[in-house]
């Protein structure tokens, strides 16, 4: 026992007398035959790891493991005592006014331990960019993913019973859903105010205006692309518990688990210090998961029931209320020479924002600029926007705007290749990026193997032979 | 899933007796892959489960003096591996195939198909074409029909609330008989099918003799094409006739535009699959 | 309703509703959690269990279908000594990401070399055409059961 008062440590040690062990020596520890959920339990080998320089060898997943002997725990397989089950109402309307809401005839319900509205939430706002997104919509809903109350009840079952004893009285309001609808003044305005335009995006190089008027032919086109969910194979899952220090816990299928515990620090109005959030592997997220979803509801399910209370998205939860790819709606002009230079490129990029913000900044900031594509163009104007529309809120989704804008100059450049009577692939030789190409916004690129990876592609799998 | 009640009978009898006992709150279960999914999803009045799925009357599959008898209990996934199937009724085979994927065949069977009813019923078409007979059982007692006559509408067939499919008999003339089948799905697993057409026919002295022409998911139910039918009987095969055949298929159809298809991409589709299959089962004709 | 079954060769039962399918009582009641559910209509395949030897969607079954029965699901497809060659295969061909796919690929791939040791590509799609991925894009999935196939045939050879 080590102290810095050096005499009461010689004492307590000399009060301390240590007698030999008289315990058998050890024995293995023998495992049960009859083990009914057996597996071996030597460890993975980790060979690449013992070998100077890994770089090179063959590694093995740290998780292929347990992925194998389906020991892997999601937040689905985990179970508490005392354990609710939450589900939440989605709004009737795309967009609407809540008068009342009337949750009495579900909290009488034998095994209903507590229910929640959106007037309950401490503080009900959140979101990456703009904190526009309720936790369960009050006043206004804005699409038909949108919650606005939430049960916990014993089992499943019992809480979808619930949810349709509740009584919802709503006013229905104008929705708008085209985004290009959304763009005119007159349109309804899903965020009140003169307009649906929640951020926009200009990326100006040379003089785009001139160079359409010199050159030898402009091509126009119009191109949309449609809404896509991520439909990760695990649903979106959390559950929420309080401890009787006042600390609320959360297992989440949450990727971002710093920003989730911020945005649950807002919404509950509590210092982060009696938040946590455990994250665990989840099964898929590709962007779906990185933004709180029910985690505050639950927490507040959790707060009024004093239990333990979980919620897995239903499939069709999955695709109205958790957040999808942005349509985009791209307008292309691009002026070209005849030898298919291309000297202008005039975008207009209209991205169909959803009900709220999410993570449409970074959206439209890459998505603006990738818009002009790997080509190398001296006079370039992009002019991208965010509208709101009544419908599921669009977020992070692997690409993040870039796969919306390559559909859209890609098909341009077949296009322009078609009517030039140019071969596709030396079209995009002439043009492509090669080393120190500046980007749309001027940035110096290095380590381009643009050309070259095309060239080789084609050459593996025989353009020139099946154009002749 | 809503609260329900679970019955095994033990025999077919015992089952038509709870059915007429619950009535409209009763219904039987065979593999429950439509079953299940319609209980969890839609609220409704079923609160009775009566599991027909293992009961003798309704399994097994053998050749008789009739011809083969297919059990409505038994599973796409027993079909495809039965030799007498695979011999005598290919192309039934290869209905059954198409269906969802294996762990569905594995409990999915042919009398559910058939009973659920719904107009792209994978094993419709190819059991038409074979004029097959489906024998029905409830509680006036049995009685057998020509399969056409079992379907009424999407998702309605003839049967009373008390009545049970007992099994599918594909005459003895027909078994052996050159047919063709074949399912266009956005996928090639796990689809429904845009449409599904079947064709059997025989040829005597060079000329088509009895031939048979089905479609499915272009119209309320599955559908014989009469009219073409009758235009290739007793004819020398031709791409003419083939052609004008399948034209007949088209205007005798009625697809509808819906999220998966246009009514018009469907139409094509059953010219060029109508043809096809006449094609094959010529080809299958010819050559035995 | 009382429903008793083997699980992995072990005598299992549970006092469950009626309506509760087999998924659920696995989950739930017999705290088996391998079986997953990821659509809860039959689609995903993240459920797939085997029953009385061949495979099926637990989430469409019945559990007092089940009564009686003999079920085979991934948390028995291991012993103590040693992994099945299938899952020994999918960790060495990294056939997995997120993981959610397995358990259900695993016994899919599992009923398919019971039956059919040496499955071309082609038969390998078609038996795994129930199970989704959302990560792998399958390849090497297929490639780790042809592998796996092999082994067990070796197995089988010198045994």
């Amino acid at each position: 026992m080590a102290t810095r008062n050096k005499d009461i440590q010689q004492k307590t040690e000399e009060l301390i007398t240590v007698e030999e062990s008289k315990a058998p020596a050890q024995q293995p520890l023998a495992i049960p035959t009859d083990n009914p959920v057996a597996y071996p339990l030597e460890l993975p080998q980790g060979e690449a790891r013992l070998r100077t320089p890994a770089v090179g060898q063959r590694a093995r997943r740290p998780d292929g493991r347990l992925h194998g002997l389906g020991q892997t725990q999601y937040i689905d397989d985990i179970t508490f005592p005392h354990m609710l089950h939450a589900k939440i109402l989605r709004s009737k309307y795309p967009h609407a006014r809540i008068v009342s809401i009337d949750t009495s005839e579900a909290e009488k319900m034998p095994g209903v331990m507590a229910t929640l509205t959106g007037a309950e939430i401490p503080e009900n706002s959140f979101g990456p960019t703009y904190q526009d997104q309720p936790v369960l919509a009050y006043p206004i809903a804005r699409h038909c993913g949108d919650g606005v109350a939430a049960v916990a009840a014993t089992s499943e079952q019992l809480a979808t019973e619930a949810l349709e004893k509740i009584k919802v009285e709503y006013e229905p309001l104008p929705a708008v859903f085209d985004p290009l609808e959304a763009l005119e003044k007159d349109s309804p305005k899903v965020h009140g105010g003169d307009t649906n335009i929640y951020t926009s995006k200009v990326i100006k190089k040379g003089d785009v205006e001139k160079a359409l008027k010199e050159s030898e032919h402009v091509f126009h086109r119009q191109f949309r692309t449609q809404m896509v969910e991520h439909v990760p194979l695990e649903p979106h899952a959390s559950i929420a518990s309080w401890d009787g220090n006042g600390r609320v816990t959360l297992w989440t299928s949450l990727g971002r688990i710093t920003l989730g515990r911020e945005d649950l620090s807002r919404t509950l109005k509590m210092p982060q210090s009696k938040i946590r959030l455990i994250g665990t592997v989840v099964g898929g997220n590709f962007g779906g998961k990185n933004e709180i979803t029910t985690e505050p509801v639950l927490a507040l399910l959790s707060k009024k029931s004093r239990r333990p209370v979980k919620l897995v998205f239903t499939r069709g939860d999955e695709f109205i209320s958790s957040t999808i790819r942005h349509p985009f709606v791209m307008d292309y002009t691009t002026g070209v020479n005849n030898d298919g230079k291309i000297l202008a490129r005039k975008i207009r990029l209209v991205l169909d924002g959803g009900s709220y913000c999410s993570w449409t900044g970074t959206t439209i900031g890459k998505g603006s600029i990738l818009a002009p594509g790997p080509y190398d163009i001296e006079n370039v104007l992009v002019e991208a926007f965010a509208v709101y529309t009544n419908k599921t809120t669009t977020g992070a989704m692997r690409g993040f705007g870039a796969p919306q804008v390559c559909f859209a100059y890609e098909s341009q450049m077949d296009d322009i290749a078609h009517k030039l009577g140019l071969d596709p692939l030396e079209i995009r030789l002439r043009n492509g990026f090669s080393e120190n190409s500046l980007s749309p916004t001027s940035q110096t690129l290095q380590s381009v193997a643009l050309k070259e990876s095309l060239a080789q592609a084609a050459e593996r799998f025989g353009w020139k032979e099946n154009q002749a | 899933m809503r609260t329900l009640d679970y019955i095994a009978p033990e025999s077919a009898a015992a089952a038509v007796a709870l059915l007429a006992e619950h009535g409209e709150k009763a219904c039987p279960l065979a593999g429950g892959t439509d079953l299940v999914v319609d209980l969890k999803h839609s609220p409704g009045n079923i609160h009775v489960l009566v599991d027909v799925s293992g009961l003798e009357e309704f399994r097994g599959i053998e050749e008789t003096d009739e011809g083969l008898r297919i059990g409505s209990m038994v599973t796409y996934a027993e079909i495809m591996e039965n030799s007498i199937c695979l011999e005598k009724v290919p192309e039934v085979v290869a209905a059954s195939h198409t269906v969802g994927a294996v762990q569905t065949r594995n409990l999915g069977t042919i009398g559910g198909n058939l009973v659920t009813c719904v107009p792209s019923a994978d094993s419709a078409p190819a059991l038409m074409v074979l004029d097959a007979e489906v024998t029905v059982t409830g509680a006036d007692g049995e009685r057998r029909m020509p399969i056409e006559e079992f379907f009424v509408g999407p998702r309605k067939t003839i049967l009373e609330p008390h009545e049970l499919l007992v099994d599918i008999l594909i005459p003895k003339k027909n078994l052996g008989k050159p047919s063709s089948f074949y399912k266009f799905g956005l996928r090639k697993g796990q689809a429904l099918a845009l449409v599904n057409v079947a064709a059997a026919l025989e040829l005597k002295s060079g000329k088509i003799h009895e031939p048979r022409i089905a479609l499915g998911a272009v119209a309320p139910t599955p559908i014989r094409i009469l009219e073409a039918e009758a235009l290739l009987a007793g004819k020398k095969p031709s791409i003419k006739n083939i052609e004008e055949a399948a034209r007949i298929a088209v205007t005798e159809s009625k697809p509808i535009d819906d999220f998966r298809a246009s009514a018009s991409y469907r139409r094509q589709l059953i010219q060029t699959l109508t043809q096809r299959v006449l094609s094959r089962s010529l080809e299958i004709a010819t050559a035995s | 309703m009382l429903v008793e079954l083997k699980v992995n060769g072990e005598p299992k039962s549970a006092d469950v509703p009626p309506e509760t399918t087999l998924l659920k009582m696995l989950r739930e009641y017999l705290n088996l959690t391998g079986a997953k559910l990821g659509c809860d209509v039959g689609d995903c395949g993240t459920c797939t269990v085997i029953v009385n030897g061949v495979s099926v969607n637990s989430c469409l079954m019945l559990a007092a279908r089940a009564n009686g029965h003999e079920v085979t699901t991934i948390e028995g497809l291991a012993n103590s000594n040693e992994l099945h060659p299938l899952q020994e295969k999918f960790e060495e061909h990294g056939a997995l990401q997120c993981g959610f796919c397995g358990p259900g690929m695993l016994i899919s791939a599992k009923n398919l070399l019971d039956k059919n040791p040496d499955p071309t590509v082609f038969e390998v799609r078609d038996a795994l055409s129930g199970n989704l991925c959302r990560c792998t894009g399958y390849t090497k999935i297929i490639e780790a059961v042809i592998d796996a196939g092999r082994v067990m045939n070796t197995e089988q050879a010198n045994s």
